[in-house]
């Protein structure tokens, strides 16, 4: 993954805000073809900002931002987006597979009618994501993990170049889990990038070249072996009551008032990289 | 009451203006209903007939009845462009939509009571002349209608997409300004077109009952529109005739367009008994199935948990 490709998304010291305080800010960052980059950091860090701000869905305010030498916006067109579907209304008459069409009509535009070529491409995205047998059900009939993976295909059916994920695995059984990892490996053995939010250090360790570890600023990026260490993520989470040992690195989850781990045994890797340090102490707020 | 006395009673010129005029907009109305369901654009439609109510006023005034689709037209385009401006703020729009809706309304009811015998003249508009409709007004009626049609028909897709998952459709690079304008428009087409026949408030019905009917009914996509344009065309004729044997026969003088109305109510209060009991059957006998499990699972007399909320 070491060999210079055309950069994908080039950052430097860019901001964004919604309103007059920056959501994230000192972001810089070269991503190239097939790299698969994991965005970690606490609740209300920066990294959906981060992915809205690839799409040009956040004011960016200062820094450069270039998407394949464009605009984020001009970019839209070959980038894939994969929001948290939980805000969707199950009630919506619509079946899978119209919502995996979805992902094209923008080639369509509002009036051409969907050629051979492009139902070709949709099923072929269904099937990809291993939901063939459920492409007539209603969208709000599939489980949450199901739909994540409706949604990666109306994405996929797109034909991207550039795939942003916003916490794709949460809440998902091992099986959805399984599945999403494979489909994730799969888009960079194609040569597309993957960008992905996550609360999962096993998912960086798993899937992704590079780490990018945020908290309202940017702490670290690098390949995994070279960001995700013990020290950026004490730095990532500090003052917010995180525990990290050697297995577990754990934050708590504010919505639900419980602890919630976002690593498990992946952090043994790190551990061994550091040496034998023993258990750090978690800088407790 | 025979099929051939119904087939009479719309031999009369002006019972059969009434019919094709009203199945006209509800057809066009069923499909445009459509978005405004999946939208939830229900409290903007109201505001878009309050929108429209002094377009018709004005026009009145200015020109008598031929006037009156002008008028309605342009405060149809631009209540259609302000309420999509004002429903695009996150905070408050339903609010504002109010404060829309209230001051149109008002003043058109200022500028109505300075005519002469304004009492009946707001009543037509309001409630429509759907038995005293000209042929030149049918053909007003159809040509908005389906103009209503073509805008929301060139933009059905994206509406869609926009209906179901907003951030997933401007992630996707596509506009959501435009279609948004498309569909108010449409919408106030509609009401334009309905104004004159069912009158400016009974048009609301036309968009949201027949398409919240045909929801209770299916849940795919393709049967909404089929089967909302069957339920308005059945309750249009019931409501018709009705409306005609009360009149004719019992000497009762009754707006035919409320009377359309309260049948498409009446129709829609019934599927939805039927299938809120269907759906407590379905859910009872689920219950019941699971419990049974449960007892035959019920082991050294300790009684098997019951599952509760079982869809």
């Amino acid at each position: 993954m070491n060999q210079v490709g055309p950069d994908v998304i080039h950052i430097a010291g860019a901001a964004f805000s919604y309103g007059a305080q920056p959501a994230l800010e000192g972001v810089t960052a070269t991503i190239e073809r097939g790299d698969a980059v994991a965005l970690i950091g606490p609740n209300g860090s920066g990294k959906s900002t981060l992915l809205k701000g690839l799409l040009g869905l956040v004011p960016q305010t200062s820094g450069s931002l270039r998407v394949f030498g464009n605009t984020p916006r001009a970019a839209r067109r070959i980038t894939g987006f994969m929001p948290q579907t939980d805000e969707l209304d199950p009630q919506f008459p619509v079946s899978l597979r119209q919502v995996v069409m979805m992902g094209r009509y923008r080639r369509l535009g509002a009036l051409r009618w969907p050629s051979k070529a492009d139902q070709r491409v949709v099923d072929a995205a269904i099937e990809r994501v291993g939901l063939a047998a459920h492409a007539h059900t209603r969208f709000g009939e599939l489980s949450g993990g199901q739909q994540q993976r409706g949604i990666l295909a109306r994405a996929i059916a797109a034909e991207p170049q550039l795939v942003l994920l916003d916490e794709p695995f949460n809440g998902l059984d091992k099986t959805n889990r399984d599945a999403l990892l494979g489909l994730v490996r799969d888009l960079r053995d194609d040569g597309i990038t993957v960008v992905t939010s996550t609360h999962d250090l096993q998912l960086a360790r798993d899937v992704c070249s590079h780490v990018m570890l945020l908290n309202r600023t940017m702490v670290a990026y690098g390949t995994v072996d070279e960001a995700l260490t013990l020290d950026h993520l004490e730095r990532t989470f500090s003052g917010i009551g995180v525990e990290i040992d050697e297995h577990t690195v754990a934050t708590p989850d504010h919505s639900h008032g419980a602890t919630e781990p976002i690593a498990s045994p992946g952090v043994d890797a790190l551990h061994d990289e550091r040496g034998p340090h023993g258990s750090h102490g978690a800088p407790r707020a | 009451m025979s099929i051939a006395e119904v087939a009479q009673i719309f031999e009369l010129p002006f019972m059969s203006r009434a019919l094709i005029g009203l199945v006209v907009l509800a057809v066009a109305a069923a499909i445009v209903g459509l978005f405004v369901n999946l939208r939830d654009l229900e409290f903007i439609s109201d505001g878009l007939t309050h929108a429209v109510f002094p377009g018709l006023v004005v026009g009145y005034l200015v020109g008598g009845t031929s006037w009156i689709l002008a008028g309605a037209l342009g405060a149809a385009l631009v209540g259609a462009v302000i309420l999509t401006l004002v429903d695009r703020r996150r905070v408050g729009s339903d609010a504002g939509i109010a404060v829309v809706l209230a001051s149109m309304f008002s003043i058109g009811v200022v500028l109505i009571s300075r005519s002469d015998g304004y009492v009946a003249e707001l009543e037509q508009l309001l409630f429509g002349r759907l038995l005293t409709m000209t042929d030149v007004q049918l053909r007003q009626i159809v040509i908005v209608a389906v103009l209503a049609v073509v805008v929301v028909g060139a933009t059905a897709r994206l509406q869609l997409f926009r209906a179901f998952d907003l951030r997933g459709y401007r992630a996707a690079g596509l506009r959501d300004l435009q279609v948004d304008i498309a569909l108010n428009i449409a919408v106030a087409l509609i009401v334009v077109a309905g104004s004159q026949a069912i009158g400016n408030l009974m048009v609301l019905a036309l968009l949201i009952l027949p398409v919240g009917t045909a929801r209770l009914v299916t849940r795919k996509l393709v049967g909404i529109v089929p089967i909302a344009v069957v339920v308005a065309v059945v309750t249009a004729v019931v409501g018709l005739v009705a409306g005609f044997e009360l009149s004719v026969s019992h000497g009762l003088a009754l707006s035919p367009s409320a009377v359309v109305v309260l049948v498409m109510i009446a129709v829609y209060l019934v599927v939805l008994l039927t299938s809120q009991t269907w759906l407590w059957a379905a859910r009872r006998g689920a219950r019941r199935r699971a419990d049974s499990r449960a007892q035959n699972q019920t082991i050294g007399g300790v009684p098997g948990r019951t599952v509760q909320g079982a869809p």
